[in-house]
């Protein structure tokens, strides 16, 4: 039977039936018509954030974290830029997300109306896709489109820009036949050849000196059990990439750590000297590879990719196996005999360092992390910002749990952590959830305690304050003669602000302190906030400087560039 | 080896289509020389052509990249030695008096063809590859040019393509 519905409760029908319950958004005039309609449909939960930046990073998180497409929603103008920073960050990390932003009406489109702003074109680059709804008859086509192709194949964001006369346009509408759920449609995802299989499967079992490199990839297609399988039957150590951690259990004896800038010394050291190294959902980044040409270049390489674009784009590739990771370990698998590499993880094992403890008596992250593992028994997920502490909450705390550890990878957004931890939260109530923040990165986007506190999102935020844009600044220290221009940074007093908040909050000052303030901020139901005042100068070491080869790392203060 | 090659891609004839497609080429920063874009005999589907003077990897990376986006039903590669590359130039001369019958023996020369003729201006077409239109504007050079209007090239592949991947002629 056909009724007539408005474009906005056809909308909010069609989000429905794509699985929907939650979105992150903020009204305005553009979007009033579905912002009218949005009560009429109580299953559709809305987040009301501060900015609609945060709505973005929260719908990613989200995400992130669910496997589902985030939503997120905002008006035209201001509202659909704002967005624009979460979105680039969603494109850069391959999450699914769907941005709904309210356009002028049609007629007024192209006449610089009031808050009109062409987001289509703006958002372009950073968009798997996108789409201007031009008459209700195409909007539960493109709605269906949208979520289709955010979630598809490698996935990304996709923006629908909805005309306000669009919204209110009525149809006769009829729901569509059911679909038949498909989580992974066949013929948008390559595979590869049998022979590419057998070829990669005689390196694996011939390579002397081989690794693996999982990226997000493996978190992406779900592929945690098959690579544990490949490591334990090969004994080949594996590396797991910023977004690739938490995608091996890190108390395995066969997990290395993290490569590239930050990576220890002997992973880097491993990569120099590898003779196979075999890449699972990763794009082979520049913060890995170092210098390009200094990338082990001993080393052959089988690329495990879903995106062929990717494969041969930044380092020449032996075989490429193009298609779903999952599906093709498992290929792989069953073309593999056990084999042990023993001789090469003990060579492995010479290399490691004993860590620089960059630390001079202040309050150190690692036992803040340390302490954050005992207390939440390592079931906990942090949700990290940019800077020196994502490195630390990188390489400090130890993953066991798969997808757990979340953070702006790719475009090193500042003032993630905050609203992805909310989106985070909500798509796993019941998990301590933390958001760990510079003092920088918090301020970027510290306005949405409000938005935990209105809709009770208890997410747990820590600051790591070091009263300075420490990255910058350790730049600064080693490659600019410590001129530190514009990295000092004042914060307002975080334990009044969260009063100000109606929420616990703590002041660490000393290792005595925090492990008792852990487990009291563990124990609290709601939003809480602990800041901790950390060494100031302390850097992140080893580093790699830019354009530098993996096998250049600063290990220490004493050493100038 | 770097060399001109042609990439051709069949997609809807929509403006948001040819803005996606244009702006992949300029966000990767290949290296295009020419731009040409027309109707098929699909309605609603246009083809693009791109010539970009690259390496092989270059180009074929630039052919995934434009199969992932929506609207974009097919492309490939190809060098452009490997296919007929033709472009179309109009060439707006004055040439008065004595000098006219000049023109008409450059016409002539290159096959060419006067399209209008008024007497203030007279309008020369001329089709080839890029070397051969860019000599005979050359030669019209000698006259006074008012205005040239070249489409950029469009480009065939010769032959059955080797990999099978030849764009069709109707999807």
């Amino acid at each position: 039977m056909a009724e007539q519905l408005t474009g906005s409760q056809i909308l909010c029908r069609t989000l429905l039936d794509e699985g929907v319950d939650l979105m992150f958004g903020y009204p305005g005039g553009a979007i009033m018509p579905f912002y009218h309609a949005l009560p009429e449909y109580p299953a559709l939960r809305h987040v009301l954030v501060r900015h609609e930046q945060a709505a973005a990073h929260a719908a990613d998180g989200y995400a992130r974290a669910s496997g589902r497409p985030g939503v997120c929603v905002a008006t035209s103008g201001p509202g659909a830029t704002n967005l624009v920073t979460g979105i680039a960050t969603a494109h850069m990390d391959s999450t699914p997300l769907v941005a709904i932003t309210g356009q002028v009406p049609r007629a007024m489109i192209g006449r610089d109306a009031f808050q009109e702003t062409d987001i289509i074109g703006i958002t372009q680059p950073i968009t798997k896709h996108s789409r201007l709804v031009e008459d209700v008859e195409e909007l539960a086509d493109a709605v269906r489109e949208a979520f289709a192709v955010a979630r598809e194949g490698r996935p990304g964001p996709v923006l629908l820009d909805v005309p306000k006369d669009v919204q209110n346009q009525k149809l006769a509408y009829t729901d569509p036949a059911p679909r038949v759920p498909e989580a992974r449609r066949a013929g948008l995802v390559d595979r590869p050849t049998p022979m590419a299989i057998v070829e990669a499967s005689r390196l694996i079992g011939r390579a002397q000196r081989p690794l693996i490199m999982a990226g997000h990839g493996v978190i992406l297609s779900d592929a945690y059990d098959e690579l544990k399988t490949l490591a334990e039957r090969t004994g080949i150590p594996v590396i797991t990439t910023l977004l690739g951690i938490s995608a091996f259990p890190e108390s395995h004896p066969l997990h290395l750590g993290m490569p590239g800038m930050h990576g220890e010394v002997h992973v880097n050291r491993a990569i120099q000297q590898a003779d196979l190294i075999i890449g699972i959902g990763l794009r082979f980044d520049d913060r890995v590879t170092g210098n390009l040409a200094a990338f082990a270049r001993g080393a052959k390489i089988v690329h495990i990719e879903l995106d062929a674009s990717e494969v041969g784009k930044n380092v020449p590739v032996t075989v490429a196996l193009v298609g779903d990771a999952r599906e093709i370990l498992r290929e792989l698998l069953a073309t593999i005999e056990p084999r042990d590499c023993g001789t090469w993880r003990g060579e492995i094992a010479s290399f490691v360092r004993p860590r620089v403890d960059s630390f001079k008596g202040g309050l150190a992250p690692e036992g803040i992390l340390e302490a954050l593992e005992d207390v939440s028994a390592g079931r906990c997920t942090v949700v990290s910002d940019v800077g020196q502490h994502q490195m630390w909450v990188a390489k400090l705390f130890r993953y066991q749990r798969p997808n757990t550890h979340i953070t702006s990878g790719g475009l090193g957004t500042m003032g993630f952590a905050v609203p992805a931890a909310m989106g985070v939260a909500l798509a796993r109530p019941g998990e301590p959830v933390w958001a760990i923040s510079g003092d920088g990165g918090f301020q970027m986007n510290m306005q949405e305690i409000a938005t935990m506190v209105q809709e009770q999102i208890p997410v747990k935020m820590a600051i790591f304050n070091n009263g300075y844009l420490g990255m910058v600044r350790q730049w600064q220290q080693f490659f600019h003669g410590r001129r530190y221009s514009a990295t000092p940074i004042w914060s307002p007093d975080y334990v009044a602000l969260a009063a100000a908040y109606g929420i616990p909050a703590w002041r660490v000052e000393r290792a005595e302190q925090v492990d008792e303030v852990l487990r009291a901020a563990h124990a609290h139901a709601g939003p809480v906030l602990v800041e901790f005042l950390i060494e100031q100068e302390a850097n992140v070491f080893p580093m790699i400087p830019p354009g530098a080869s993996l096998s250049e790392p600063i290990e220490s203060e004493t050493v100038s560039v | 080896m770097t060399t001109m090659r042609a990439v051709t891609v069949l997609l809807e004839d929509r403006l948001i289509t040819f803005n996606r497609a244009v702006g992949l080429l300029r966000r990767r920063n290949l290296p295009v020389r020419s731009l040409a874009v027309g109707p098929t005999v699909t309605p609603g589907v246009s083809r693009l052509t791109i010539m970009i003077h690259s390496d092989e990897a270059t180009a074929n990376r630039a052919v995934q990249q434009l199969q992932k986006l929506v609207g974009v039903r097919a492309a490939i590669a190809f060098p452009a030695r490997d296919g007929v590359t033709r472009e179309l130039a109009l060439v707006k001369v004055r040439a008065t008096g004595e000098r006219y019958g000049e023109l008409l023996d450059v016409v002539q020369l290159y096959h060419a063809a006067v399209v209008d003729d008024n007497p203030e201006a007279t309008i020369v077409e001329m089709t080839g590859s890029e070397a051969f239109v860019l000599s005979c504007i050359r030669a019209l050079e000698r006259f006074e040019v008012l205005e040239v209007a070249r489409s950029g090239a469009v480009a065939l592949e010769t032959g059955l393509a080797e990999t099978g991947a030849s764009v069709p002629a109707n999807i």
